[in-house]
């Protein structure tokens, strides 16, 4: 999936994994750049008597570098705490919950936002009131107007969400992750002589109907960017956003008091900025390390990008289909194109009308050129679908990352770099096979965007 | 659930209690056996941990609010050759040389 239990360690550890990142100019309030931080993956909604909840020990942060050299220039911190009204219950609630401060809510959750910048940190949010989960109709019976209690306005002309929402990304993981048996295409897979599909088939949302938990910001754009007026063409108008989590280095098991106590400073356990980047891109061996350290020092990782092993898997799990894609691995070309996208952002006088480069420092960040207008009619396919207002430019929350990345690796966007190219026909049709219609609920055209989260009493239904 | 809980009587002393207080007796010894490491000199050893290409978050923990006294104080002993020890407390991490008490933890978790 984008970044949902991409890594052996942080699997192991969903209150600090880090899911999906959303960076976009806001449809409805232009002069604003809205950033979404996404945890918690694959939240069945029946989650109750604990219902999920941001981690109290978990650093969350998102970063956000406007000076091109992969290091934060501004970074939002979040710091959750969790208080009972009542210990000696097992329910989160004793009733219909219909604000924020009802007393029938017992497990509530409340965050700090901290805005570090040229050294400085400012709290620029306090005490700060989560929405409960979406538990069902007698516990949270008007939860939308609920969670529109918890977007707060807070210094800056910010304005924050913390809470659940439903999840947006969607894919399709079952046949992904069955050596990559995409269900329309399925009878061109070689399928290991087994002869198990005879048809090709539609997508299967694997992540449909289920939540995730979202830090949700609202900015002006000029608390973002270098200060300035800035044009499309402008360097100064592009930022790199990535988010993480950290927890402190040492846990102990206090059998006495029955908790978990922590020590020492944090240190980062998760990392995402474009979309299935440490997932897809990067070796099993090595995903852990890349979830620990800074974007600045993804040169490591660039052979990874510039070769990437699903490239090579493609023509070999579907024969004959990708002759030309084959043909460029076998030669042991370097993918410049998949650098551009997801290392460096695409220079000027690539894309007509576009660019997203941040300079020659090769990171991964989601890059977002906060000039370029939001488009009156999106195409989930973002650039690639000549909507140069979605992925990679930045990352709006219906963008269909998975099929654009296929095609990607697959081959559409070497003639970025390469006009000679041409790729094979397959690599411009291939897909998973969902479309952001494939997201039940769907999302809102408005802050926070993701769409209500699924209630436990009727999720599944 | 947890299949390893046993009730215990509600009077008198609990095997809890008595091994909460073994424990409190534990964290003075080591407590003291830093302090000799640093009255005979060996503080000199101690330093920040070293930099490394690690996100350092340490800054942004302003509104994590511990108090040093309060906080509990965890060794790991990384290295018994050598006597590199690290000591965390709080939000903080301090790298301790000192080969003797290294030597006197390994014996006493024997």
């Amino acid at each position: 999936m984008s970044s949902h239990r991409e890594a052996p360690e942080i699997s192991k550890d969903p209150v600090a994994d880090s899911t999906d990142v959303y960076a976009f100019v806001s449809p409805d309030k232009p002069d604003t750049v809205t950033l979404i931080a996404n945890y918690i993956p694959l939240q069945g909604p029946a989650g109750g008597p604990n219902f999920y909840s941001f981690g109290d020990d978990v650093l969350y942060e998102i970063h956000i570098d406007n000076g091109g050299n992969g290091q934060d220039n501004i970074t939002y911190a979040f710091h959750f705490q969790t208080k009972l009204r009542d210990p000696n219950t097992f329910l989160y609630n004793v009733g219909p919950i219909l604000t924020l401060d009802s007393a029938n809510w017992n497990s509530r959750q409340f965050y700090n936002v901290t805005r570090i910048q040229h050294g400085k940190s400012v709290m620029i949010g306090q005490n700060l009131p989560c929405p409960p989960c979406n538990i069902g109709p007698l516990s949270t019976p008007h939860y939308a107007d609920l969670a529109n209690q918890a977007v707060h306005g807070i210094a800056d002309g910010i304005k924050v969400f913390a809470g659940q929402r439903a999840e947006g990304f969607y894919v399709d993981l079952g046949s992904i992750f069955d050596l990559a048996d995409l269900r329309p295409f399925q009878k061109l897979h070689e399928q290991y002589g087994m002869h198990v599909f005879s048809k090709n088939m539609a997508g299967v949302n694997a992540t449909a109907e289920l939540n995730v938990h979202s830090i949700a910001m609202q900015i002006p754009t000029n608390e973002l960017v270098r200060p300035g007026k800035h044009g499309e063409a402008d360097a100064a108008s592009v930022i790199g956003v990535w988010t993480t989590a950290s927890r402190q280095q040492v846990t102990v098991w206090d059998e006495w008091k029955g908790e978990n106590v922590n020590s020492g400073p944090f240190r980062q356990v998760s990392r995402l900025g474009n979309p299935l980047f440490n997932e897809v891109l990067i070796p099993l061996g090595s995903k852990d390390l890349w979830n620990s350290l800074p974007p600045k020092d993804d040169k490591r990782f660039a052979p990874y990008v510039a070769h990437p092993g699903l490239a090579e898997l493609l023509p070999l799990l579907y024969p004959g289909v990708f002759p030309k894609l084959a043909a460029l691995v076998k030669a042991g070309t370097a993918r410049a194109d998949l650098e551009a996208i997801l290392l460096t952002g695409i220079p000027s006088g690539v894309v007509k009308g576009f660019q997203n480069y941040t300079g020659p420092t090769q990171s991964d960040m989601l890059r977002l050129n906060t000039a370029i207008k939001p488009s009156k009619k999106p195409n989930a396919l973002g650039v690639i679908g000549g909507d140069l207002a979605g992925f990679p430019n930045g990352r709006r929350v219906f963008d269909d990352v998975v099929t654009i990345e296929l095609r990607a690796i697959a081959g559409v966007t070497v003639p970025l770099v390469d006009p000679k190219y041409t790729p094979d026909a397959a690599a411009g049709l291939i897909t998973d096979g969902l479309t952001a219609k494939s997201v039940p609920g769907g999302y809102l055209s408005h802050f926070p965007y993701l769409g209500v989260p699924h209630s436990g009493y009727s999720t599944p239904s | 659930m947890s299949s390893q809980s046993h009730p215990e009587p509600a009077a008198g002393p609990s095997r809890r209690s008595m091994l909460r207080g073994a424990s409190a007796v534990g964290a003075v010894g080591i407590a003291a056996a830093v302090g000799v490491g640093s009255a005979s000199g060996i503080a000199a050893a101690a330093t920040k941990p070293a930099a490394d290409n690690r996100t350092a978050v340490d800054n942004r923990t302003a509104s994590v609010e511990h108090s040093a006294d309060a906080a509990p104080l965890v060794v790991y002993l990384r290295n018994a050759a050598s006597g590199e020890l690290d000591i965390f407390s709080g939000t903080s991490r301090t790298v301790v040389v000192d080969p003797e008490l290294a030597a006197r933890l390994t014996r006493a978790a024997r």
